[in-house]
């Protein structure tokens, strides 16, 4: 990255471990082999992949056999949603999830909505928290599946996920999590969580890019269509060659996240509590999420009075994610905070700061200094400023 | 860098506006649409553009659209405002074609202003 360039974008993705790509650039030449094969090269590879299943089981508390990789977060959710919709589909076609879930997850559920299931959209309160009540009221009998996020990648808010499984696992419906915003970052103890199915990817907690996880209980009920055919790779539930080195990657960066988590933690507390404390003099500043009981990773604010678009231009260096229309692949103003009830000029004028390992004190600071100017002179700038 | 959204002018335009802000005694015009709101404000002697100046809530394209039109414009005739031409600006700023309705605002804001100026030259 340029010198120049200050990056407080780490909820879209992390550095590479030099542990991590040193191990990766060891495997690329070393043990290249294919690990279904039964000779002495494919056994060393299938080695690699087992001690990956081994560190990313301890991270998070569970037998690795229940662990499938895919190529990301995406593909988790995809499997797990649909796979299990079909799975059960004889038991009854009503599935639910909440409009504020990533992406992945909602037009997962709006394929099955195309393919004849009934999708209940379960409406967060005014922070982004779903009720165990709201929950508990949309199921019904033909009920199958229950996805919600651990941690909102745009908000930082942290879902109740063991109260939320419960309720689940009391109405027989299968709980998927998508955890991408969470492994690595806070505990994550599968086998304290009533949770069936959740969806991870390496590159959210200082692994590779094109490599996740899906973790399917070992339980009744609980199970999977593959989605893709080929090989038997993986109990047939994803097949296609093992990518080794990306899986080893994540199985160091898996460890060394286990390792680091708490100060990990600790530190993104104190991060945020100082960037915060750098911009809430503005006037009208908006938290979108909860600022006490979040992610401390992620700190997102509005402000009235600021084009989005323009407010991203004049933060740079500064590497940010934005509510902004045109800036962002959509063309729309953030769906998710439009769901929490913002309109469409503070959901556009939303920058949501995300800091990660690398993120020192200075960071934050000169974040804070250049937001504050930069919302300033925009609002300098307005019709609305005239006297 | 590649597929950067903004042109090295738009950058140049946005990052040093000096066209911002108020005239005191000057003929003022205000535009909403697009989902920005822009405010024109020209001083006249003479029959030409004493000085120029430009609110603006919009993005970036916009914010240097108008910058641009106030440097380029100071010291012309009054009576030329009614050839500005949004087609020139998004040329030399090279506008995405997405955005070159919000331009066409400004033109029509800049026309407005050539009328005002010109009905308050009347009275």
């Amino acid at each position: 990255m340029p010198p120049e360039m200050l990056y407080l974008d780490y909820a879209a993705s992390t550095p590479v471990e030099a542990d991590v790509a040193a191990l990766m650039l060891d495997c690329r030449t070393r043990a290249f082999a294919n690990p279904s094969s039964n000779h002495l090269a494919g056994r060393q590879s299938r080695a690699l992949v087992e001690t990956a299943q081994s560190q990313l089981g301890a991270l998070l508390n569970v037998d690795p056999r229940t662990l499938i990789w895919t190529s990301g977060a995406t593909e988790s959710d995809n499997l797990a949603i649909i796979g299990a919709a079909h799975y059960r589909a004889h038991r009854g076609k009503h599935v639910v999830t909440m409009p504020t879930e990533h992406k992945a997850v909602t037009d997962a559920f709006h394929q099955l909505e195309k393919e004849g299931f009934e999708v209940t959209w379960l409406t967060p309160d005014s922070q982004g928290q779903l009720r165990c009540e709201t929950l508990a009221a949309a199921l019904r009998p033909d009920s199958q599946l229950a996805s919600i996020m651990f941690v909102n990648n745009e908000t930082g808010v942290i879902q109740d996920i063991e109260a939320l499984g419960t309720v689940c696992r009391e109405h027989d419906v299968l709980f998927h999590v998508d955890a991408a915003q969470a492994v690595g970052k806070v505990p994550v103890d599968l086998q304290a969580l009533p949770v069936d199915l959740l969806s991870l990817t390496a590159h959210k907690f200082y692994g590779p890019k094109g490599i996740g996880a899906l973790y399917i209980a070992d339980r009744p009920g609980c199970h999977v269509e593959p989605l893709l055919f080929g090989g038997g790779q993986q109990r047939r539930l994803r097949p296609g060659t093992l990518p080794v080195e990306l899986i080893a990657g994540l199985g160091l960066a898996a460890e060394i996240a286990a390792k680091r988590l708490h100060a990990d933690f600790d530190k993104l507390v104190k991060l945020r509590s100082a960037l915060w404390s750098g911009i809430e003099a503005i006037d009208g500043l908006i938290v979108n999420g909860d600022l006490d009981g979040g992610f401390p990773g992620i700190l997102n604010v509005s402000v009235d009075g600021v084009e989005g678009e323009s407010l991203l231009l004049a933060l740079e260096p500064l590497c940010v994610a934005t509510g902004s229309a045109c800036n962002s692949q959509s063309q729309e103003p953030s769906y998710v905070l439009r769901a929490l009830g913002r309109g469409d000029d503070l959901a556009q004028s939303s920058i949501r700061f995300s800091m990660g390992r690398p993120t020192t004190a200075e960071d934050v600071e000169s974040a804070a200094q250049r937001y504050c100017a930069a919302v300033t002179r925009l609002r300098a700038l307005a019709p609305s400023a005239t006297a | 860098m590649s597929d950067d959204p903004y042109s090295a002018a738009v950058r140049e335009l946005f990052l040093n506006t000096v066209h911002g802000g108020d005239l005191p005694d000057a003929v003022v015009v205000d535009v909403a649409g697009a989902g920005m709101q822009l405010r024109l404000a020209a001083r006249h002697i003479d029959g030409r553009l004493e000085a120029l100046r430009f609110r603006a809530y919009a993005c970036p394209h916009v914010i240097a659209a108008c910058e641009a039109f106030c440097r380029g414009w100071e010291g012309r005739r009054v009576a030329d405002l009614g050839r500005f031409a949004a087609t020139d600006i998004i040329g030399d700023l090279s506008v995405p074609v997405e955005k070159t309705g919000r331009i066409l605002v400004l033109e029509d804001a800049v026309r407005a202003l050539g009328r005002n100026i010109g009905g308050a030259a009347t009275e």
